[in-house]
């Protein structure tokens, strides 16, 4: 409590207030002891303006300024933060490059992966694996035929030997859906071109030209023989009817 | 103190203006001399580095009078603490080996002090008879000017502790000068 004396304590405690004021460089009253007015006069002297001599350092602390604010000081000193900067932005657009890189390399070799395994390329163990898992073609096995491909780049029509052999089981759809001009395959796997359930057929096809038999298909003709339902099925051109308002023979039409 | 002007002259200091920059240290090197010669002997040594360390980071600093005090003083002690530890890693030398003629004595007798007319030395030379921590905290109160707030973080004690160490330092300093007759 400022100016409350403390009796019970050594010391002249009592003049913490004139000593608060003396660190403040305030005023002491006129009343204060003696003691304390010399003490203040003895603080304001250490706390007076410079004397010959403390100065002198001005000149170079001077000199170390001006080469600091030069450019090439700021270059040094003041430009050190935007360097900084600069430095952690390329770091980070470095970095970002190489993943990006990174990423593209492994899409470009993913997708040549796939792609390879589609075209059957791929050695057997990793083209099983494709068949596996991307539900690429499987393997064959045979060396010759991938060379063939590698140095084609085309699939190979596969000679089939006219043996006992049964044929080769279709690996999918689209390779049982062979026309009857393709390959030399004395016995290819034929559909219907009706599906079972009564939908339209994939393709168009005509009855023979007048004067063969509906039941039998034109002599000389390389196709197999149709079911006789196909043919009935298909008793004309099956054009439909021009403007003259025919009834048309078109056996898609109900 | 520069008072109402400090936040022009720190800017124009910042910007590179010289003048302001020397405006800045002869306002703060006569109170920075005299407390690092209460704790150094290589006073203007260290006050040098101070000053390099206060360019190097004039750019930077933010804050107003008081601020830039503490950080002059937090930085001159630093250098000061620094330059003991160096000084006490360099071998001694022989005292054979030096001028003792050419030495001065380490701290004026108490009897020549009560020759001189009060000065800003003789003062200097009385504060340094008083234990160095209490000389410290009177140098950074009472002739830098800093808060107690502040001190107590440069010295590493609580303000209350830098309030209650100030007065005993000034108290003690009031009797050595009234012993020796320094204030006559």
């Amino acid at each position: 409590m400022p100016g409350f004396p403390f009796p019970g304590r050594p010391g002249g405690e009592h003049d913490e207030p004139l000593l608060d004021m003396i660190i403040a460089r305030r005023a002491l009253p006129p009343d204060a002891p003696q003691a304390m007015h010399d003490l203040a006069r003895m603080l304001a002297a250490m706390a007076g303006p410079a004397e010959p001599g403390e100065l002198a350092g001005e000149a170079a602390v001077r000199a170390a300024f001006s080469r600091a604010v030069s450019p090439a000081g700021i270059s040094s000193a003041a430009r050190r933060p935007v360097r900084h900067r600069r430095a952690r932005r390329s770091r980070r657009r470095s970095r970002s490059r190489v993943r990006l890189a990174t990423a593209m390399v492994v899409a470009a070799a993913g997708l040549g992966s796939v792609f390879a395994a589609y075209i059957d390329v791929l050695p057997s163990p990793i083209q099983q694996l494709a068949h596996v898992a991307v539900a690429a073609p499987a393997p064959h096995g045979s060396s010759s035929r991938q060379a063939a491909t590698l140095g084609t780049a085309r699939p190979v029509p596969r000679k089939v030997q006219p043996s006992s052999r049964p044929a080769p089981a279709p690996r999918h759809s689209a390779s049982a859906a062979l026309t009857p001009s393709e390959g030399t395959n004395p016995t290819p796997h034929y559909r219907s071109p009706f599906s079972p359930s009564g939908h339209r057929p994939t393709y168009p096809a005509c009855s023979p030209a007048p004067g063969h038999s509906p039941h039998q298909p034109p002599k000389g003709s390389p196709g197999p023989s149709l079911p006789p339902s196909w043919y009935q099925a298909v008793p004309c051109t099956a054009i439909p009817s021009g403007p003259a308002g025919q009834p048309t023979l078109n056996p898609y039409v109900p | 103190m520069i008072g109402a002007a400090f936040s022009i002259t720190l800017a124009s200091a910042q910007g590179g203006d010289e003048t302001a920059f020397a405006c800045l240290f002869r306002d703060l090197q006569p109170a920075l001399l005299r407390y690092l010669q209460v704790i150094t002997p290589e006073a203007e040594d260290v006050a040098g580095d101070t000053w390099l360390q206060v360019v190097k980071g004039l750019p930077g600093f933010r804050g107003g009078e008081e601020a830039f005090r503490a950080w002059l003083f937090t930085i001159a002690r630093h250098r000061a603490v620094d330059a003991g530890r160096s000084r006490s890693r360099r071998p001694d030398v022989p005292l054979a080996l030096t001028e003792a003629a050419d030495q001065q004595p380490a701290g004026p007798d108490a009897a020549e002090l009560a020759l001189e007319a009060i000065s800003t030395r003789s003062v200097l030379a009385l504060i340094k008879t008083l234990p160095r921590e209490h000389a410290e905290i009177i140098m950074l109160r009472v002739v830098a000017g800093l808060e107690a707030a502040d001190v107590a973080r440069i010295v590493g004690k609580t303000p209350g502790a830098v309030r209650v160490t100030a007065h005993r330092a000034l108290r003690k300093l009031a009797d050595v000068a009234e012993r020796t007759g320094v204030t006559q």
